[in-house]
């Protein structure tokens, strides 16, 4: 390589009039929030301290964490005294239970693991044989068990699990990784608009009383009545502000009268 | 028991709410206002009045004040120069901080500063507000007058050195026929002001940092001051407004064709003079501590901010000046048509008052509704204000393209301040992109190399000088 004076400053130079038009990298946080997996929790790791001493203080809150119950652990409390291992799977719920409410000051249901009802689980072995009990084919064998049920259900996993050897937390690893595919039984959908028109009438406060009252927000999936709450991609036509749609059929919903109309419809989905 | 009946109106009633709504309704509106609000509720009124107060005093003292400031034309000079020139620096800084915040952001591929302002861009109004609020420290031991003293010497040096740059033709503060002399004079100021600091704080650092700059920018002073002396010579004048006619003409008459080395060792040693990467020692802000500005605080550490903001617009202004033709056009301009047949000041009341109407009524109206008509769900409010601002917007941008056209003051001025802008966005650009040199790199770097090059760029000048003259 010949040696150009300045060569290496004009290739800098221009690398930073390149970046300067490029597309920028910043999420503007409490505006958007950044597309992340559904169980992304960060990077997991042990760290250590400036003496070489393990960081981990045992506190078991990364255990209550893991969704798919993986990280299991033993070690020393603070003062060194006790030897303390993270608990038996029975005792896995409560726990779990215990330290989630510690950290919110709120009980949050779990509903994939706490109960699960019996299904008939005929479809799912005709649909294993299709696919050979072929663990790579997992997805396949999850859209095909969402096709059959409309939804997954927990004891179709653990008979997937039980019957192609494939880890329970592995599918449900695959399963909670895909936006598609759902845990819940699809109950109603209540959507609002924000398109510009729709958010000078008001349609973030209707959404947020709303919300309010079916305990969920958008992006959250179902709340306590089974209601999923989301946004409407475009304005419907001919639709007046602001729009709220109930299962895709536009609603009449003042701002005033939001907060009735969702305890209404709240109330008919339990009934 | 009064029960008002439908015949005969409660006047009483009526008398008591119109009370009461006048008694509440003035708080009521004013805690409903944010802070800004109620500021502008305040200002824009008293603006207004100064406004109209202005007009009707021009009108009934104008002739007078017309005819003694005719009479004493050099004082008028001198004080609108001065004032120009020390309100022009502030606003400058303000327009330069922002441009960096944005520019290197981006080139880092962040968005830079979007929450105050259209775009972020009253973010540095507000840093100046910030440090105009912070408390005013000095140290235990420190010199209280020279501590005092130093940043108003280093940000008086900066703003003099503008009086002598030409802007436009006719838009000079002093044209004086020693103005580069002068200028590089007031700009040797700097590095008295920075010891000062450094010296008065009563901080070893401080004083270190303050020797660092000085020997730093006394170095650099030399091939700066050398490299420009061979434009002097082609010049044949050390007067900066005859110094850009010397260049007029078209692109290929500046001196920047004629003096490449010269150009080449200016720039490099311009960016040093001006504290900016990679020559910023200074204040190696990443490595060090502020060095001279170590014990500052509040306004008097921002006016060695602002200082250092104004000496890269002064720094830019230089080079477009003397190698890139000043306020010359970068081609000979085709028009520069005389817009002699519009005469406001003769037209007569019934055409001003038709303008006036349409600027302030019809115009707004006409894009209001077609704001109303392509824009999505506009009320007729917002519709209003938006042709209200666009009307602005357009009556503004007519204005300077009819100035443009009819005044070649305004044409140079475009010119100039795009030729300096296109500088400092490049020093802008060279701090995003450029690494921090060593100090013995930096030094050696001066008196091995820049040094020698600015004497044989000097030689060869005047050389040729003699031998084309003879």
């Amino acid at each position: 390589m010949s040696f150009i004076p300045g060569l290496g400053i004009a290739k800098g130079m221009s690398l930073t009039l390149r970046r300067f038009f490029a597309p920028k990298a910043t999420i503007q946080y409490p505006e958007t929030a950044p597309d992340v997996a559904v169980r992304f929790r960060g990077r997991l790791q042990l760290l250590y301290d400036e003496l070489g001493n393990l960081k981990c203080e045992t506190c078991f809150q990364c255990a209550a964490a893991c969704p798919v119950e993986c990280i299991d652990m033993g070690g020393f409390d603070t003062r060194g005294r006790f030897h303390v291992h993270w608990g038996a799977p029975e005792q896995y719920a409560e726990r779990r239970e215990e330290s989630a409410l510690r950290r919110s000051g709120r009980p949050v249901p779990d509903t994939e693991y706490s109960h699960f009802a019996a299904v008939d689980t005929a479809a799912v072995d005709s649909i294993l044989a299709k696919y050979d009990f072929d663990h790579s084919q997992m997805l396949a064998i999850l859209e095909s068990i969402q096709r059959a049920y409309g939804y997954l259900p927990v004891a179709a996993i653990k008979r997937v699990s039980q019957v192609s050897g494939a880890p329970y937390a592995l599918i449900y690893g695959t399963a909670t990784y895909y936006r598609h595919l759902r845990f819940e039984k699809p109950g109603h959908t209540v959507a609002v608009c924000f398109c510009t028109a729709c958010l000078i009438a008001g349609s973030s406060r209707v959404a947020g009383k709303i919300a309010g009252e079916l305990g969920t927000q958008i992006g959250r999936g179902p709340g306590p009545v089974g209601i999923v709450l989301e946004q409407l991609p475009a304005h419907a036509p001919g639709a007046s502000s602001p729009l709220v749609t109930l299962d895709g059929k536009p609603q009449r919903v003042t701002e005033a009268a939001a907060a009735a109309w969702a305890r209404g419809v709240a109330g008919r989905t339990v009934a | 028991m009064t029960s008002a009946s439908p015949r005969r109106p409660d006047v009483r009633g009526l008398i008591n709410a119109s009370i009461r709504f006048a008694k509440t309704f003035p708080r009521e509106f004013w805690g409903r206002l944010s802070v800004p609000e109620r500021v502008a509720f305040l200002l824009v009124p008293l603006a207004m009045g100064a406004a109209i107060v202005t007009v009707i005093a021009i009108f009934w003292l104008g002739g007078p004040v017309v005819d003694f400031l005719g009479a004493n034309l050099p004082l008028v000079r001198f004080a609108v120069a001065g004032t120009a020139i020390l309100l022009l620096t502030v606003p400058t800084a303000f327009v330069l901080i922002y441009l960096e915040l944005k520019v290197i952001a981006r080139m880092n591929l962040r968005v830079g500063p979007n929450r105050v302002g259209p775009w972020g861009a009253a973010m540095s109004v507000i840093h100046g507000l910030k440090v105009l609020t912070k408390e005013d420290f000095a140290p235990t031991g420190a010199d209280i007058t020279i501590f005092t003293l130093a940043p108003v010497v280093t940000y008086m040096a900066s703003v003099m050195t503008l009086l002598v740059i030409p802007f436009a033709p006719g838009l000079i503060g002093q044209d004086l026929n020693v103005g580069l002399l002068y200028f590089f004079a007031m700009g040797g100021l700097t590095v008295v002001g920075l010891l000062m600091a450094g010296w008065s704080s009563f901080n070893k650092y401080s004083l270190l940092g303050g020797l660092r700059s000085a020997a730093q920018i006394i170095s650099y002073e030399i091939p700066l001051t050398l490299s420009v002396v061979g434009v002097i010579l082609l010049a044949g004048t050390m007067s900066m407004n005859r110094i850009v006619l010397a260049q007029s003409g078209s692109a290929f008459d500046w001196f920047v064709f004629k003096q490449p080395l010269a150009w080449i060792i200016f720039f490099i040693a311009a960016t040093a003079e001006a504290n900016r990467t990679p020559f910023d020692m200074t204040e190696a802000d990443s490595e060090i501590v502020a060095g001279f500005a170590t014990e500052y605080s509040g306004m008097r550490f921002g006016f060695f901010f602002f200082a250092e903001y104004v000496n890269v617009f002064i720094v830019s202004a230089l080079a477009a000046t003397l190698f890139f033709g000043g306020w010359t056009a970068p081609f000979n301009w085709p028009w520069t048509y005389n817009l002699n047949w519009f005469h406001p000041l003769e037209m007569g009341f019934g055409p001003w008052l038709a303008i006036v109407a349409f600027v302030l009524v019809v115009a707004p109206q006409i894009l209001g509704i077609l704001v109303m008509l392509f824009g999505r769900g506009w009320t007729y409010v917002q519709a209003s204000v938006l042709g209200a601002l666009f009307t602005l917007v357009a009556v503004v941008g007519l204005v300077a393209l009819a100035g443009f056209i009819a005044f070649d003051w305004v044409q140079g001025l475009f010119w100039f301040m795009f030729k300096t802008y296109v500088f400092v966005v490049t020093f802008v650009w060279m701090r995003a992109t450029l690494p921090r040199v060593r100090v013995d790199q930096l030094m050696g770097f001066a008196w091995k190399w820049l040094l020698p090059a600015s004497l044989v760029n000097l030689f060869v000048t005047a050389t040729a000088v003699v031998l084309l003259n003879r």
